[in-house]
């Protein structure tokens, strides 16, 4: 990769670039102008709904969550994920550059993935360098030359994107392993049209509600050879994850069982159920445990969570583990900034979704401009995730800056830096129903079953609470907004009319014949059941009892 | 048992009954409304309405029909209406109920009635129903013996049971929602988790057929006729008979449910039909072999 130019971002004198504020136009004085016309329907939603209502649906959202137990838990502790009544609207035509831009990413990243725990080609051709990948800490060469079956590593992807501040969609992270958030996605949409129905009014809004179908598809795509009806399994380390919740959303919308590494034991290479009946095979295991903790036999012996065996199994192709053992080098983020490499090299494409400018501190000139402008950097740690280990330039003390760049020169390969990217914002109900700007993130998910890559229209948006914060990471105090993908009504026939419903010819069970007048209804009997003089009893009144 | 008592737990059994499986459908049909416009309101509402027997005059928002349904307490097929005349016949014989019963009824009939169940949204109101509608089965599972007004109230609740899950099937949300209907015809009849647990594909006969002949599940047509018969044998052998006409109704119902294997959309359609009829002759022969005999004299006016 060349050396990075100049920055995109230069402060000027008049302070940083405006954020893009997705539901106004921006006036030429800085203040919200008028509203896109996207949002029409909703802005006018929100303003017949009023803050005081707006606050008591939030009462209403609060109670609903809690009930459900739709949580994921923080230091020890379950919370609901915080979830804004106001959603977030995409358009069809904004939409389908995401949709296309992140599958054309996993196709090159699921490319790269078969070639470095293969051939290696992309290696010897020197578009990444060598130590690049076999420095990275999720490079596992017990995974090497193992082929998943129908070649899938990467069965769900959740790719992180940002809009700058024109508006335009950027590719902050990949999530190659075990991206979080899909089950909010779908309880989000249920919980708002359960509390707050009023703001659907006027859109055509796609439904979320087939991930869970699509998934298992996936994941039955991806038996061994020979299995035609493979069982399933969701792998959770238990029920002190933080995303616990989604690991048994996703088990029992799919129908299959939820397991924890106790419950499964290898033997010839083979991975069975402890069950009542004895032990019984299993054949896909959508593990939701990090590679580390997976198999003592090749990782961390002393891990409780994993089966030791499963990576013998998967290599004898007996199981097939979703996501692919290894996939973390994919995402690392010291990769990241040559995916549109990969792209160009593998797809012979250009990239539909462009990185965000990423500085490669082993460069000792980018390490230097890095250096330079430590204010105006986003600082992370390239196997980090949950936004741990980030420090923002423009918020650091003079300490801390001086600490970041002692710390990234003496350990260059584990840190890149960014120029900070002014986020895009939402409208976002605060105390007490005021709706101000608040920052957001956008994580659309996909899932590749072989043949198709299908994204999830929508997506998990994160939104930081706090006034100003860039930071949307559930761990650091994010919330998140349900996220609309509009239907395309430019298109004819953007979704098939649904066929006429059948009239089935009804019984004639007119109302009467449901219903039954237990109390007699002579108006005489009620009267004279009154009429009785009860001693004693001041209270008129007709009770028998 | 008086004939009289018998008849308030039958009817007991099947307004409870009718307003649990309204407001669970209702909710779900709203929701629907709400999330996929797809369809037309003024369709969607007249489809459900139908399915319910239930005019649609000036019925054509999502708004409107949770109101036409959620309804007054003179209107015996909505929700509050069902609550109130269950309430009724408990209020009539009140000495042969546990007290929690009757507490159980009052409450939730005090809360539609004074508007305490409501909500800002429509769902919030229909899952509070719900819940205390929960407290009602549940109360009466725990508290009655299992004697001969529990047996009627029983027979009520399952005879009502397959009416109101053959009306669900009538409205056809697989065809109206393609992609979101399956799903909710079976969170209308409690029955998502256990469905996605038969490991059967996710559309809608599928779905339907679970519903009809389903060996395991509490909601499905087959088992609510097989605990109809059981409530009915149990009548008998308690001393309450009428001859065996009420126990052949019942029992041709469950054994066309129990032979039918793999039902098609149209074998479904006349199933639910079919049951329809089945439930009124059943529900007129209860009435006509139990409570109001043949030979009784009335003194006329």
């Amino acid at each position: 990769m060349t050396a990075v130019t100049e920055p995109g971002i230069v402060p000027t004198p008049a302070g940083p670039p405006r954020p893009y504020d997705e539901m106004y136009q921006a006036a030429p004085d800085g203040t919200p102008g008028p509203v896109r016309p996207a949002h029409d329907a909703l802005a006018r939603a929100l303003d017949g709904i009023g803050p005081d209502d707006l606050a008591e649906r939030a009462n209403l959202r609060d109670a609903y969550l809690d009930r459900q137990g739709i949580t994921f838990t923080l230091s020890g502790r379950e919370r609901p994920l915080p979830l804004d009544l106001v959603p977030r609207i995409i358009t069809a035509e904004e939409w389908r550059r995401v949709e296309s831009g992140v599958a054309q990413r996993i196709r090159a990243l699921e490319a790269f993935l078969a070639d470095i725990y293969g051939p290696g080609e992309v290696l010897a051709d020197g578009i990444v360098p060598r130590r690049l990948v076999t420095s990275s800490t999720h490079f596992h060469r017990d995974a090497w030359g193992i082929a998943p079956p129908n070649g899938v590593r990467i069965h769900i992807a959740g790719i992180d994107l940002i809009r700058d501040e024109r508006g335009e969609f950027l590719v902050l992270e990949d999530n190659l392993r075990n991206p979080s958030g899909v089950s909010y996605v779908l309880e989000n949409r249920r919980t708002l049209a359960h509390v707050i129905p009023e703001v659907f009014g006027g859109h055509r809004v796609r439904p979320v509600d087939a991930y869970p179908e699509r998934l298992l598809e996936a994941l039955q795509a991806a038996a061994p050879a020979g299995i035609d009806d493979p069982t399933i399994a969701v792998l959770t380390p238990g029920v002190h994850n933080a995303a616990h919740y989604e690991h048994a959303f996703l088990a029992r919308r799919m129908g299959v069982e939820l397991v924890e590494g106790r419950d499964l034991f290898c033997r010839d290479d083979q991975v069975w159920l402890r069950t009542t009946n004895g032990p019984q095979p299993v054949h896909v295991i959508y593990r939701r445990i990090d590679d580390e903790f997976l198999d003592p036999v090749h990782f961390r012996p002393d891990s409780l969570l994993g089966v030791p065996g499963l990576l013998n199994a998967a290599r004898a192709g007996r199981v097939t583990i979703a996501n692919a053992v290894g996939n973390g080098v994919a995402d690392d983020k010291a990769v990241y900034p040559y995916v549109p490499d990969l792209i160009a090299y593998y797809l012979d494409e250009a990239p539909i979704l462009p990185n965000v400018t990423t500085y490669n501190l082993q460069d000792p000139d980018q390490l230097a401009h890095v250096l330079d402008r430590l204010d105006r950097m986003v600082i992370k740690p390239t196997d980090g995730s949950g936004g741990y280990g980030l420090i923002i330039g423009s918020r650091a003390t003079e300490i801390e800056l001086a600490a970041a760049a002692k710390r990234i020169t003496a350990d260059p390969r584990n840190w890149i830096a960014q120029p900070i990217v002014t986020f895009s914002t939402c409208p976002t109900a605060v105390d007490g129903g005021r709706l101000v700007p608040r920052h957001v993130d956008l994580r659309p998910f996909a899932v590749n079953d072989g043949e198709h890559i299908f994204v999830l229209p929508g997506g998990l948006t994160r939104v930081a609470l706090p006034e100003g914060s860039l930071v949307v990471n559930s761990s650091q105090g994010g919330g998140s907004k349900d996220t609309w993908v509009l239907e395309d009504d430019a298109l004819p026939g953007g979704r098939p009319v649904p066929a006429p419903v059948p009239r089935v010819e009804r019984v004639s069970a007119s109302v009467v014949a449901r219903a039954h007048a237990p109390v007699p209804l002579d108006e005489r009997l009620r009267q004279q059941e009154g009429q009785q003089q009860q001693q004693g009893d001041p209270a008129e009144g007709s009770s028998r009892c | 048992m008086l004939s009289r008592i018998a008849e308030s737990f039958f009817w007991i059994g099947r307004y409870v009954e009718r307003a649990e499986a309204t407001a669970r459908l209702l909710a779900e049909h709203h929701q629907l409304l709400v999330e996929d416009r797809t369809v037309n309101e003024d369709v969607a509402c007249a489809v459900l309405l139908d399915a319910l027997s239930m005019p649609h005059v000036d019925v054509n928002t999502g708004t409107a029909l949770v109101r036409a349904l959620v309804g007054g307490p003179t209107e015996p097929a909505t929700i509050t209406g069902s609550v109130t005349a269950a309430r009724e016949n408990a209020r009539a014989i009140r000495d042969a109920l546990s007290g929690d019963v009757f507490e159980a009824l009052n409450a939730t009939h005090l809360a539609l009635t004074r508007g305490t169940a409501f909500a800002a949204s429509p769902g919030v109101a229909l899952y509070r129903v719900l819940d205390r509608l929960l407290v009602v089965h549940g109360v009466i599972e725990w508290t009655m013996s299992r004697d001969e007004g529990y047996l009627f109230l029983a027979l009520g609740r399952s005879l009502e049971r397959i009416d109101m899950t053959a009306r669900m099937l009538c409205v056809r949300h697989d065809q109206l929602w393609p992609q979101s209907g399956p799903v909710a015809t079976l969170r209308a009849a409690g029955a998502l988790s256990a469905f996605l647990r038969t490991r059967n594909p996710l559309q809608g006969n599928a779905v339907r057929a679970f519903l009809v002949v389903d060996g395991t599940f509490p909601r499905s047509m087959r088992v609510a006729a097989h605990d109809a018969e059981e409530a009915v044998r149990g009548l008998e052998r308690a001393g309450s008979t009428d001859g065996g006409d009420l126990l052949r109704e019942v029992g041709m119902l469950r054994s066309l449910l129990e032979y039918t294997v793999d039902p098609g959309p149209a074998e479904i359609d006349g199933l639910a039909e079919h049951a329809q009829v089945a439930i009124e002759r059943a529900s007129d022969v209860v009435s006509s072999g139990f409570f109001r005999q043949a030979g009784t004299i009335v003194w006329s006016h």
